[in-house]
């Protein structure tokens, strides 16, 4: 490895360093108090936020280990990652633990992995390895190529089942795709062609997932079950009026009103807790931190950093965007954490691995002018 | 490594449309939830506030006691006494089946009736609700059931509130009880919860919003499983108000004693007030073991005894009023200016058309006048002077007396009795009227039925300047007028006089006393119709015997009593009636001096014919 340059370390990215440990942080607490439960005799905690700490801290160490090496050298390592991830992916069927139904989990002695997880960060760095060949906008062979091989992730992740991951791989990529920029004629047709195609899509759907998306649209339909989830989700944020109910106050959350207070509706508890000021300021964080994402992507010094960057705007931008809008109520539930918001250790650690590049690219946007 | 890395150094410039994509998107990202959470928190933020306050607050209801019942003098007629009942939190019980078979060998009450109720009641009890196992357990039982309770998690005893009523049957017509709140109850009032008592019959059901009170209210702050975490009470219980009645204790026994073990009905009313001050009927039951759980067998037994014990006979039973019936008749005949000095011979029997209608006394009464048609009840003098007025003025005169239609007292199911006429006869039996049932009318016999509580209200209305008073069972009442009797001062004077004089030397002399000035009518109302000759009541069947009505009033000392006594199947009213009505006013007025009452009642009816009839 290439010994640290002092430079470096100047620019690595401090405002990105400062706003992810602030959510960071700002998740840990929240996790504290959303995995309280009040019983007669006073509130007892759920140990969530300590593991998460744990998670935390593995994946600074994950985040550092990214940053330190040239991230150039990902570019030429993209495609025997993803075949790796592909044959992850295999395996899951044939050796996956089952949890609740979903086949999602490799089980390797004293860790479980989520093949799922990891095939995040290989479509984004393929994508950015294939589009970065082209200089010009994306003309419908280029792109059918590149959505041909993000196929395979997706489609074993769509019937593993886990819908939330496999629209995530799409959008993301097709994020990438926007970013680095298609011609029009691709573009218009895209636009007339991909609402016609949602029909489809409904096809493709299990009937669970398809129940989601009614009781979205009509929670009174099932109020014990998915519609119960968004009414008492709404109920806890709306509660929340201005000010909040204080830290450990939020009797949605204490009281166990709302489900899965910790994981996908952990933002809930958070807007019930401290209110309409409390998510202004939470939302803020959140687009400084995709602003500075967006700025690396600007300044970074080569197509590949950019795209990658571009990558992980996205990844991060989607999953705000739809666990935020399932939670408030504007779309319906599907399994997508909140970053640094939601506890899960897997996520933790990709996400500061993605991080960590977003940092390594960042701090090395200067590398040419040195030589 | 680096020499494969590609270090061109021509800037790169990333796309422009890509970065105002990422910048667009962040933006919208902002602006949509900005909006999104103005519009949950500040602008809906109150009316979700308020739901996750529903949410998280149960109201639980504070039992009030139900009001107490007293007589006129504050003696006890219905109380609330602690009953101990078994209650099982579902989710704290390990093992159902167990625990209710334990609930079983304690109680004595046989499992399967134990996991009946069980599953019945468990689809209306939420979660960490008690529900109830068992009631009423015996005090006892409480002290070992609470030393091995401990090892049957879920189950506690809880004490309630039990009603009792401390003279049973005595009241039991009157007070009613209380039970259960019905399926349809529970649907019909909102205030009433499974497992809450209600009143279903007497005062009990008529008195139940007065009695019953309002529940307090308890906030318990509770979580998604309802587990209870913290309460506070919002409203404090209000009792029910608690009621004294007009009905004196001592009267009603002394009342019930002197009814025996004969069917029938005794009315005390005060005649200025209405106030009714004993209201016996007989046979009775005991009105506690409805709040008890009923068994099957007892609520059998009280349906098909065949002496209806439940039926209240002096509201709810009617009967032929037989001779009373006269005084009212008179009251008509005076109204109609016929002079009450003339009068009719009395040969014993009257012929209209195929028909022969009898006096009471073989042989006649000579000549009758009006007075003496009372005192010496004299039926020929009746059909004579009823062929006279028709029964269309007997039905009018009869209804503006008030009978036919009920007297208004709060006691349930009350019966209105029956004032025969054309119309009735047509819609009833599609038949003319014919002559001879006016006669039958005038006496007080054929169609004709009235309750003993009417005939106290009219006995009363003739005392007390002619006002139709509703009975009063509850002492502060005021007196509520329901109409006045179409009979003037001076002819209800005639018709006291004439009871006075039936009292002292006529049919009703079993009531007379030195010491007070009284009146009565006998009454005597056939059953069935017989042949030639009337037959001495002892040979006839129960069931073929007379009615025997006694309608008295007595003053002693500035207090004024109407009495009515009816027999059900007694035979003659002098004879069986009378003697009832004596020992009330005894009751009423305490002995007469010097004479002690015998049972026999020297001096009156040593003629057995005339025992036989009036």
């Amino acid at each position: 490895m290439l010994a640290i340059d002092r430079r470096l370390i100047i620019h690595a990215n401090w405002p990105l360093l400062g706003l992810t440990a602030a959510l960071f942080f700002i998740g840990v607490a929240n996790l504290y108090s959303a995995s309280g439960v009040r019983f007669e005799d006073g509130i007892s905690i759920a140990p969530f936020y300590q593991k998460q700490l744990v998670w935390g801290a593995t994946g600074l160490g994950c985040m550092i280990a990214c940053s330190l090496f040239d991230y150039r050298h990902l570019r030429t390592m993209s495609l025997p990652f993803f075949i790796l991830v592909v044959f992850l992916l295999l395996l899951v069927p044939v050796a996956g633990k089952t949890v609740s139904g979903a086949k999602r989990w490799l089980a390797f002695g004293l860790f479980n992995l989520q093949p799922s997880e990891l095939a995040k960060i290989a479509t984004i760095l393929l994508g950015a390895n294939l589009l970065s060949r082209y200089k010009d906008p994306l003309r419908w062979k280029e792109l059918f190529f590149i959505l041909g091989i993000a196929a395979i992730p997706c489609g074993l992740i769509f019937i593993q089942p886990d819908l939330g991951t496999t629209l995530l791989l799409f959008f993301l990529l097709g994020g990438m795709i926007l970013f680095h920029g298609i011609t029009r004629q691709v573009l218009k047709t895209c636009c007339i062609a991909l609402p016609l195609l949602l029909p489809l899509g409904w096809l493709t759907l299990k009937d669970y997932q398809k129940e989601r998306i009614v009781t979205f649209l009509d929670p009174s339909r099932d109020l014990q079950g998915a519609g119960y989830h968004i009414t008492q989700s709404q109920i806890a944020i709306g509660s929340g009026r201005l000010w909040g109910k204080g830290f450990q106050e939020g009797t949605q959350s204490l009281l166990r009103f709302l489900p899965e207070k910790h994981t996908d509706f952990a933002v809930a508890v958070f807007s019930e807790e401290w209110g309409f000021i409390g998510c202004m300021a939470l939302l803020a964080l959140f687009c400084c931190f995709l602003l500075c994402i967006i700025n690396t992507a600007k300044s970074a010094k080569d197509q590949f950093g950019s795209i990658v960057c571009a990558g992980i705007f996205f990844y991060f931008f989607w999953q705000i965007l739809i666990n935020i809008a399932m939670v408030v109520g504007l779309m319906p539930v599907v399994g997508v954490p909140l970053p640094f918001l939601s506890y899960g250790g897997t996520a933790t650690i990709v996400n500061f691995i993605l991080l960590g590049l977003v940092v390594n690219i960042s701090m090395r946007r200067f590398i040419f002018k040195m030589s | 490594m680096p020499a494969e890395l590609d270090f061109r150094a021509d800037r790169y410039h990333p796309p422009r449309f890509g970065i105002y994509l990422l910048f667009w998107l962040t933006g919208s990202l902002f602006v949509l939830f900005v909006v999104r959470f103005w519009f949950l928190q500040i602008l809906h933020g109150e009316e979700y506030a308020q739901k996750a306050q529903a949410n998280r607050t149960r109201q639980e209801r504070i039992y009030a006691t139900r009001g107490i019942i007293v007589d006129s003098r504050g003696r006890l007629l219905a109380e609330n006494r602690p009953a101990y009942i078994l209650t099982l939190i579902r989710e704290d019980c390990p093992d159902i089946p167990a625990t209710l078979a334990q609930v079983s060998s304690w109680t004595g009450i046989s499992l399967p009736a134990l996991q009946a109720k069980f599953q019945q009641d468990a689809l209306r009890v939420k979660s960490f609700q008690p529900q109830i196992v068992a009631t009423d357990i015996p005090f006892e039982k409480v002290s070992e059931i609470e030393q091995q309770i401990f090892m049957w998690p879920g189950l506690s005893v809880e004490t309630r509130q039990r009603r009792f009523y401390p003279h049973g049957p005595l009241f039991a017509h009157i007070i009613g009880y209380v039970s259960d709140a019905s399926e349809k109850e529970l649907r019909t009032d909102d205030k009433l919860a499974l497992g809450d008592i209600v009143g279903k019959q007497g005062l009990e059901l008529m008195l139940e919003k007065r009695l019953r009170g309002t529940k307090g209210l308890n906030s318990v702050e509770v979580d998604v499983l309802g587990r209870q975490l913290s309460r506070r009470q919002d409203e404090p219980p209000l009792a029910g108000e608690n009621i004294a009645l007009s009905l004196d204790i001592d009267l009603q026994k002394a009342a019930s004693e002197a009814l025996g073990e004969e069917a029938g009905a005794v009315v005390v009313m005060e005649p200025y007030t209405g106030k009714v001050r004993a209201l016996v009927t007989h046979p009775s039951y005991d009105n506690n073991i409805f709040t008890a759980t009923l068994s099957r067998e007892d609520w059998t037994n009280l349906v098909e005894d065949p002496r209806h014990p439940l039926q209240n006979r002096a509201i709810q039973s009617a009967y032929p009023p037989g001779s009373v019936w006269k005084l009212m008749m008179v009251g008509l005949f005076l109204e109609q200016k016929m002079d009450p000095r003339n009068g009719v011979t009395c040969l014993g029997e009257v012929h209209l058309g195929n028909h022969t209608f009898r006096c009471w006394k073989r042989g006649g009464h000579g000549f009758v006048n009006m007075m003496q048609s009372i005192i010496n009840s004299c039926d020929v003098y009746y059909y004579e002077m009823a062929q006279r007025v028709g029964i269309d003025n007997i039905e009018r005169f009869a209804t503006a007396c008030g009978f036919g239609s009920v007297t208004g007292i709060e006691l349930p199911h009350e019966r209105p009795g029956l004032v025969p006429g054309r119309d009735w006869k047509r819609r009833r039996f599609n038949e003319p009227w014919q002559g001879g049932e006016t006669l039958n009318a005038a006496i007080g016999q054929g169609h004709t039925l009235v309750t003993p509580i009417q005939m106290a209200v009219f006995i009363s209305a003739l005392l007390n300047e002619g006002k139709i008073l509703k009975p009063l069972l509850i002492e502060n009442d005021e007196p509520s007028l329901r109409g006045q009797l179409p009979i003037p001062q001076p002819h209800r004077t005639f018709i006291l006089e004439a009871m006075r004089a039936t009292a002292s030397v006529g049919t009703a002399r079993r009531i007379n006393r030195s010491d007070a000035v009284m009146g009565g009518k006998t009454g005597t109302a056939q059953v069935v119709r017989l042949g030639e000759r009337r037959v001495r009541s002892s040979e006839m069947a129960y069931r073929h015997r007379d009615h025997a009505w006694m309608t008295a009033w007595g003053m002693k000392d500035g207090k004024t009593y109407a009495v009515v006594v009816m027999v059900e199947h007694g035979g003659g009213g002098g004879s069986t009636a009378g003697p009832i009505a004596a020992k009330v006013y005894d009751a009423l007025f305490g002995p007469e001096h010097g004479r002690p009452r015998s049972a026999g009642g020297e001096g009156a009816g040593s003629d057995p014919t005339q025992e036989l009839h009036d």
